[in-house]
C-alpha cells in the first residue's frame, strides 16, 4: 500500500483526524491511521500532543489524548524526573481545562486513562495518585505531586468537588483500578505499582463515600451508578491483590451498608443486585457477619416481598431475574448456615428459594429462574450429602427442616418439567426446545443426588404420584412421573428392595394404556413410557411375569416412525440382559419379526437391532441342536435376501417394487428416483449383510470359559449339523463378497462376522475352523476394497489363534506369512497405504513375540529379506502410525532370546547384518527427521540395542559420526551441521550409560531438540 | 481441598452456569451416589451443517490428580471412527497434550468445543488410527459415507 506523506503543518495534522472520524474506505482510513501513528511515534509525539490538547474540537482533543498514552507507552524512558513530574501537572491540567470548557465525555475519560497510564510508568513519583488528582480537582488547576504535602485531609477534599469533578474523580478511580488490573500483579515490574494503588485504599473509599450520597435529581443518581461499579471493581481487584490487603479490604467494607442503600432507589437497582450477586458469587468472604445479617433482613422486608411476588408471577425481565439471582447468590453463599438453620427467618428464606422453582411461565422460554434456582438446589443437596457422611454422630435437629424443603423441591420440579401443550411447544424455537430437554436432564439429576439422601422414600412417593395420575388420566403429570421414575432407575434398577415399589408401577394398567391405539395417549408419554421399560430391565430380570407384556408392546412399536428406533433398543437391552428367561419365546420372536417384514420395510438400524436381539435369545438356548435349529430359522430369512440380492444383480428384470423384499433395497426408503437396479441389489446385500452381523454379535458367548491350550483341536470340533451351517455361511460370504467385488462395505462387515466368532472359545455359528479362515485370507489379493481392514482383522485372528490349540497355529501361520509380504510387496510405496503398512507390521510383529521359528521358515527367503528392509524404509518415512509399529517390531526383534541354537544363530546373523541399518535407522529419526510425539517409541528400540546387542556401540559411533559423503553412498547424520563430532559422542556415552534406563528418553529428547536447532517450538 | 479438586469445582460452576448447545458434562456418580469430581460424563454433538450434525457422542474425560498442571484424558466411549481417535477411544489433539499446546487456563467447556471441531476437521498430521485416517485420505466418499452410519448409531435423543 502506498504511505501518504508526512503532513508538514499542525492544520495538516488536524486535517488528517478530522477524516479519520468522518465515513471512509477502509483502505483511506488506514492510511491515514498509518500516517498518524507514524507522527505519534516519531520524537515529535510530545509536542504534537501538546498543541492539539487545547483544541476546541473534541476528535482532535481525542487524538492528542491517545497521542500521550502512546508516547508514555513507549518513550517514558526518555523523560528526565522532572520532565516527567512536569508532564503529571501539564496532564491534569489539561483534564480540568476540558472539563471546564465542556468538552466531550469522551476526551475527559480519555485523559483520565492517560493519568492512568502515567501512574503506570511514574508511580513513584505519583504515589498518592487518587488524592493529589481530587486536591487538583478543588484547586482547579495541575500541580507537582508535592504540593500535596500542604493539602486538606481528603475527607475535606471530596466534599469540595462539585458534582462534575466528583463525576470525573469517580471515573478516573474506576479506570484506575481496571487498567491496572491488567497487569501482571506478580512480575517485577509492576509490583510497586500494585503496592502504591493498595495505599489510596483510604481516598478510594472516600470518594465512593460521597459518591453513594443520596441524590436528589438524575445526574446525582447517574453519579450513583457510576459508584457502584466502581466500587464493584474494587473490591474484585482487592480479592486478587496479594500485598496490603487490608490497607483496600478495610475502607471498602465500610462502604457495603451505603451501597446496601441504593437497593431502594428503583434506578440503582439493577445494578446494586448484581453488584451484590457478584460478590457474593466470587467473594463472599468480603462480607462480615454484620453484611449478612444485614441483607438477610433485607430479604425480609417488605420490599423484598414484593420483588419476590413480581418474580413469582413471572416476572423474569432484567430486573426480575436480577432480584432472584440475588436470592440465590446469598442462599450459595450461606448453604452451610441456612441448611442448618431452624430459625423463622431462615425457614421463610429457604421457602421462598424452594419457591424460585414454581414461578409462573414454561421452563426457559418464559421462566429463566427456574435452572439457576435447580443449580442453588443441587449444590444444597451435595452439602447435605456431605454433611451426612461426615458428622454422622452429631444430632442434626435441622434436617426435618431440610427435608421438608426438598418435598417441596421435588413437587416443583416435577411440575415445572411437564411438557407444555402441543401448540405452545410447536412455537418455540430450537434453542428453547434444547434447553427444556437439558433442563429436564438437570432434574434427572438432582433427583439422583436427592436419591442418596431420601432412598425408598423418594421411589415411594414417585409410584404414589404415577397411580394418582393413571387414575386421574393426566398424561403430563403422568408422563413427568415416569420421566422421574426412570431417572432413578441408574440408582435402583439392580437392587431387589424397591421391587415392591416398582411393582406398584408395573402391575397398574400402565403396559395396557402404552397398547392403545397411537392417539389415545400423547407420543411423549408413550416414548417416556417405552424407555422406562428399557431402563429397568434388571427389574424385569426379576420379575419374568411382566417381560412378555413389556415386549409385546415394545415389538408393536417397532414400526413406528418416531418410536421404532427406540423400542428397537429397548428391545435388545431387555434381550441382552433377560435372555435366560427369554429363551423359550425365541421362536415367537422371530415370527413377530417375519410378520412385520412381510408387510413393510422397518428402519435399517431398528432392524439390525432386533436381529441381535433375537440372537441373544437364542443364544441363550441350552441345548445345542435346538440353538442350531433356531439359529437356522432366523438365518434362513437372512440368507434369502442374499440369494435375492445375487439374482438381482444377474437378473436385473426381475425387480419387483410391490415386493416387501425387493423395496428392502432403497436407501434412502423413499428415493425421489427409483436407483437402478445395481444399487437395489446392493442395499439389499448390505442391509441384511449388516444383520447377519449382528446375529453374530449376538451369539457371542457371555460367560467367559477357561480354554486348555495344550489340548488336541478335538474341543474345537464342530457337530455335523453345524459344520453344515458353518460351511454355508462361509459359502454366502464369499458368494456375496464375488458378486459385489467392489464393495469395500461388503469387505468391512465380512470382517466383523469374522472378529464375532474371533473371540468365542465354544464352537458356534460363527466360529469357523481356523483352516477356513485362513483360506479366505491368503484368497484375498491386493486389490481387494478394503485389504487393509483384511488385515487388521487377521490381527485379530492371529490373536485369537493363540487363546486355542497350540498345534493348529505354526500350520496357519506358515500360510499367513507369505500372504501379507507379498501384500506389502505390492505397496507402491510404504506410506502409500497406511493401514496395509501398519497392519502387515503389526501381524509379522505378533507371529514372531511366539513363533519365531515360522518367520525364519519363509518360503521363499527373499520374502523375510524384504519385510526387514520394508520395516527399515517405514522407519525412514513420514507416517507415523506403520513408524511405530516399525519401531516396536525392532524393539521386539532385537530382544529375541530364543533357546532352539539354530534359531539363535540365524537371529545373530540376522542381527550383524541388520544391526548397522536399525542403527542408522534410529539415529537419523533422533538426529531431526522423527516428529517429536514419535520419539519415545522410537527410544525403546534404542535402549534394546544397547542393552542386548554387544556391537551397539560399534552401530552408534559408525551412524552418529557419517559425514555425507560425496559420492552418496552412504548418507551422513543428518544435523551435522548443527551438532558437533563432540557432541555426538558424548550423546552416544550417555546413552551407553544409561544401559536402557527411563532416563534414556529424555536424553534422546534434549539431543533431537538440538538437532532440530533452536528455532523449533511449538506453536500454540 | 486441593487444588485440583477446587479447580473441578469451579469448572463444574461455570459450566452449569453457561454450556454451549447441546452439550452436557457432569461428574459421574460413586455407587453411593456421590460425585466423583475427576470422572465426567460428557456428551459431544456433531456440529450443525457438517456431515456429523444430529450425533452424540459420548466422551469420558478424566482428570489427573496433578491437573490443571496436566492435562485431562478425553476418551470416547464406545471409541469413535475418526482419524485422531486412537482404537482405544483416546483422543489426539494438541490442547490435550502436556507437551503441546496443553494450558492450565484452559476451561472444560474449551475442551469439549475443541473435541467437536476435531470431528469434522481432522488432523491428517497425527493420525491415531489407520482405518479412519487411511479412509480420509484415499476415498473420501467411502469415508463420510461411514460418518454418516456412525452418526445414525449415535443419534442425539
Amino acid at each position: 500500500m502506498e504511505q501518504l506523506p508526512l503532513p508538514t503543518s499542525l492544520d495538516e495534522v488536524e486535517q488528517l483526524i478530522r477524516a479519520l472520524y468522518q465515513p471512509n474506505t477502509p483502505e483511506t482510513i488506514s492510511k491515514i491511521q498509518e500516517v498518524l501513528q507514524r507522527l505519534q511515534r516519531s520524537p515529535e509525539g510530545w509536542q504534537l500532543a501538546q498543541s492539539l490538547i487545547a483544541h476546541r474540537e473534541d476528535n482532535i482533543r481525542f487524538y492528542a489524548a491517545l497521542t500521550l498514552i502512546v508516547k508514555l507507552n513507549r518513550d517514558s524512558a526518555s523523560l528526565s524526573e522532572d520532565d516527567a513530574s512536569g508532564l503529571l501537572e501539564s496532564i491534569i491540567g489539561w483534564t480540568i481545562q476540558a472539563l471546564v470548557d465542556g468538552a466531550g465525555a469522551f476526551v475527559v475519560k480519555k485523559l483520565c486513562s492517560a493519568l492512568i497510564t502515567y501512574f503506570v510508568q511514574f508511580s513513584h513519583i505519583w504515589p498518592n495518585c487518587l488524592r493529589h488528582f481530587i486536591y487538583c480537582l478543588d484547586l482547579g488547576r495541575g500541580s507537582r505531586a508535592e504540593a500535596l504535602d500542604d493539602a486538606l485531609t481528603s475527607e475535606i477534599l471530596v466534599q469540595n468537588l462539585d458534582s462534575q469533578k466528583l463525576k470525573v474523580a469517580i471515573w478516573f478511580t474506576t479506570s484506575l483500578v481496571e487498567e491496572v488490573g491488567k497487569t501482571d500483579m506478580n512480575s517485577a515490574k509492576y509490583i510497586d505499582v500494585h503496592t502504591r494503588l493498595a495505599k489510596n485504599g483510604h481516598d478510594v473509599a472516600c470518594l465512593l463515600a460521597r459518591g453513594f450520597a443520596p441524590a436528589s435529581d438524575n445526574a446525582g443518581i447517574q453519579t450513583q451508578a457510576e459508584t457502584i461499579s466502581c466500587y464493584q471493581a474494587w473490591i474484585l481487584y482487592a480479592q486478587r491483590a496479594t500485598s496490603n490487603t487490608d490497607l483496600l479490604i478495610t475502607p471498602l467494607r465500610q462502604l457495603v451498608d451505603p451501597a446496601m442503600q441504593c437497593f431502594a432507589t428503583a434506578q440503582l437497582f439493577q445494578a446494586t443486585a448484581e453488584l451484590f450477586s457478584d460478590v457474593l458469587s466470587n467473594y463472599s468472604a468480603f462480607f462480615t457477619e454484620a453484611h449478612y445479617t444485614a441483607l438477610s433482613a433485607l430479604f425480609d422486608s417488605p420490599w423484598a416481598v414484593e420483588h419476590y411476588q413480581r418474580i413469582l408471577h413471572g416476572n423474569h425481565q432484567e430486573d426480575g431475574i436480577s432480584f432472584g439471582l440475588l436470592m440465590l447468590a446469598y442462599g450459595d453463599a450461606k448453604v452451610q448456615d441456612l441448611m442448618e438453620g431452624t430459625d423463622d427467618r431462615s425457614r421463610r428464606f429457604m421457602e421462598s428459594l424452594s419457591g424460585l422453582l414454581a414461578t409462573d411461565g414454561y421452563l426457559v422460554a418464559e421462566d429463566s429462574i427456574f435452572v439457576p434456582a435447580l443449580e442453588f438446589w443441587s449444590t444444597f443437596i451435595e452439602t447435605m450429602i456431605d454433611s451426612a457422611f461426615s458428622d454422622e454422630q452429631q444430632t442434626q435437629v435441622w434436617k426435618p427442616y431440610a427435608e421438608q424443603h426438598l418435598k417441596a423441591v421435588v413437587v416443583n420440579c416435577w411440575r415445572k418439567i411437564q411438557w407444555p401443550p402441543a401448540d405452545v411447544f410447536a412455537d418455540w424455537d430450537s434453542s428453547e426446545r434444547v434447553a427444556f430437554s437439558d433442563a429436564r436432564k438437570d432434574v434427572a439429576d438432582m433427583l439422583q443426588s436427592l436419591f442418596t439422601l431420601e432412598g425408598l422414600d423418594l421411589i415411594s412417593f414417585f409410584a404414589g404420584l404415577f397411580l394418582q395420575a393413571m387414575e386421574a388420566q393426566t398424561w403430563a403429570e403422568l408422563e413427568a412421573t415416569a420421566f422421574c421414575l426412570g431417572a432413578l432407575s441408574d440408582c435402583i434398577s439392580e437392587d431387589e428392595r424397591f421391587d415392591t415399589e416398582l411393582s406398584k408401577v408395573f402391575a397398574s394398567p400402565f403396559f395396557e394404556l402404552l397398547g392403545r391405539d397411537p392417539g389415545a395417549i400423547p407420543l411423549r408419554l408413550r416414548q417416556t413410557g417405552l424407555s422406562l421399560i428399557e431402563r429397568y430391565c434388571e427389574y424385569f430380570e426379576r420379575h419374568a411375569e411382566y417381560l412378555p407384556s413389556a415386549l409385546n408392546l415394545l415389538f408393536a412399536a417397532v414400526g413406528d416412525s418416531v418410536l421404532g428406533g427406540p423400542s428397537a433398543r429397548s428391545i435388545s437391552t431387555l434381550c441382552s440382559s433377560c435372555r435366560s428367561i427369554l429363551t423359550g419365546e425365541a421362536g415367537a420372536f422371530i415370527r413377530h419379526y417375519q410378520t412385520i417384514r412381510s408387510s413393510q420395510v422397518l428402519d435399517s438400524l431398528a432392524e439390525e437391532r432386533i436381529v441381535l436381539a433375537i440372537a441373544f435369545t437364542i443364544q441363550s438356548i441350552k441345548d445345542e441342536d435346538q440353538r442350531l435349529q433356531t439359529f437356522e430359522e432366523l438365518y434362513n430369512i437372512l440368507k434369502k435376501d442374499f440369494q435375492l440380492a445375487v439374482e438381482l444383480r444377474v437378473q436385473p428384470g426381475l425387480l419387483n417394487l410391490s415386493n416387501p423384499d425387493h423395496l428392502r433395497g432403497l436407501d434412502p426408503p423413499s428415493p425421489q428416483a427409483v436407483p437402478p437396479v445395481d444399487e437395489i441389489s446392493l442395499h439389499i446385500a448390505l442391509r441384511s449383510m449388516r444383520c447377519l452381523a449382528n446375529v453374530a454379535k449376538g451369539m457371542q458367548d457371555v460367560q467367559e470359559s477357561i480354554v486348555d491350550l495344550d489340548s488336541a483341536p478335538k474341543t474345537r470340533r464342530a457337530s455335523s449339523k453345524l459344520a453344515n451351517l458353518q460351511a454355508d455361511i462361509m459359502n454366502v460370504l464369499v458368494e456375496v463378497q464375488r458378486a459385489f467385488s467392489a464393495n469395500g462395505e461388503i469387505i468391512e462387515i465380512i470382517c466383523n462376522i469374522f472378529r464375532a466368532g474371533f473371540s468365542e472359545s465354544e464352537p458356534g455359528p460363527f466360529v469357523f475352523p481356523a483352516e477356513v479362515v485362513t483360506d479366505y485370507f491368503v484368497q484375498q489379493p491386493f486389490q481387494t476394497p478394503r485389504v487393509g481392514t483384511l488385515l487388521s482383522t487377521a490381527c485379530s485372528y492371529v490373536g485369537s489363534l493363540y487363546r486355542g490349540p497350540k498345534v493348529i497355529v505354526p500350520a496357519q501361520l506358515r500360510r499367513l506369512l507369505p500372504w501379507v509380504i507379498m501384500l506389502l510387496q505390492t505397496l507402491p510405496e510404504p506410506g502409500s497405504d497406511t493401514e496395509v503398512a501398519q497392519n502387515g507390521i503389526c501381524l509379522i510383529d505378533k507371529v514372531m513375540s511366539k513363533y519365531p521359528e515360522v518367520i525364519f521358515q519363509i518360503q521363499p527367503q527373499q520374502l523375510l529379506e524384504f519385510f526387514f528392509l520394508f520395516t527399515l524404509k517405514v522407519l525412514n518415512g513420514k507416517e507415523p502410525l506403520p513408524k511405530i509399529a516399525a519401531a516396536d517390531f525392532w524393539s521386539n526383534f532385537i530382544t529375541l532370546k530364543p533357546t532352539d541354537p539354530t534359531l539363535a544363530t540365524q537371529i545373530s546373523n540376522a542381527m550383524s547384518h541388520l544391526g548397522p541399518l536399525v542403527t542408522q535407522t534410529l539415529i537419523n529419526n533422533i538426529g531431526g527427521n522423527a516428529a517429536r510425539s514419535e520419539l519415545d517409541r522410537l527410544s525403546e528400540p534404542l535402549k534394546k540395542l544397547v542393552t542386548s546387542q554387544v556391537q551397539a556401540q560399534a552401530w552408534l559411533e559408525r551412524a552418529l559420526m557419517a559425514e555425507s559423503s560425496i559420492n552418496g553412498e552412504e548418507e551422513g547424520f543428518p544435523a551435522a551441521d548443527r551438532v558437533t563430532p563432540q557432541e555426538r559422542y558424548t550423546f552416544m556415552k550417555k546413552i551407553l550409560a544409561l544401559r536402557g534406563a527411563r532416563q534414556t528418553n529424555v536424553v534422546v529428547r534434549e539431543f533431537w531438540l538440538q538437532c532440530r536447532g533452536s528455532s523449533f517450538a511449538y506453536v500454540s | 481441598m486441593s487444588l485440583c479438586q477446587n479447580r473441578l469445582q469451579e469448572e463444574r460452576k461455570q459450566w452449569r452456569k453457561d454450556h454451549p448447545f447441546g452439550f452436557y458434562a457432569r461428574p459421574q456418580k460413586n455407587p453411593q451416589g456421590v460425585l466423583d469430581l475427576k470422572i465426567w460424563e460428557c456428551g459431544i454433538p456433531g456440529k450443525e451443517k457438517t456431515i456429523w450434525e444430529g450425533g452424540l457422542f459420548k466422551l469420558v474425560v478424566t482428570f489427573p490428580d496433578e491437573y490443571p498442571t496436566k492435562p485431562p484424558k478425553c476418551k470416547f466411549v464406545p471409541p469413535l471412527f475418526h482419524p485422531n481417535v486412537y482404537p482405544s477411544g483416546t483422543v489426539c489433539l494438541s490442547i490435550l497434550n502436556e507437551e503441546e499446546a496443553w494450558k492450565p487456563a484452559i476451561t472444560v467447556k474449551q475442551i469439549l468445543l475443541g473435541v467437536q471441531d476435531l470431528l469434522n476437521d481432522p488432523n491428517p498430521d497425527s493420525p491415531a488410527q489407520a482405518e479412519a485416517y487411511n479412509m480420509f485420505k484415499k476415498d473420501r466418499t467411502e469415508y463420510e459415507r461411514r460418518i454418516k452410519r456412525v452418526v445414525r448409531e449415535n443419534a442425539a435423543p
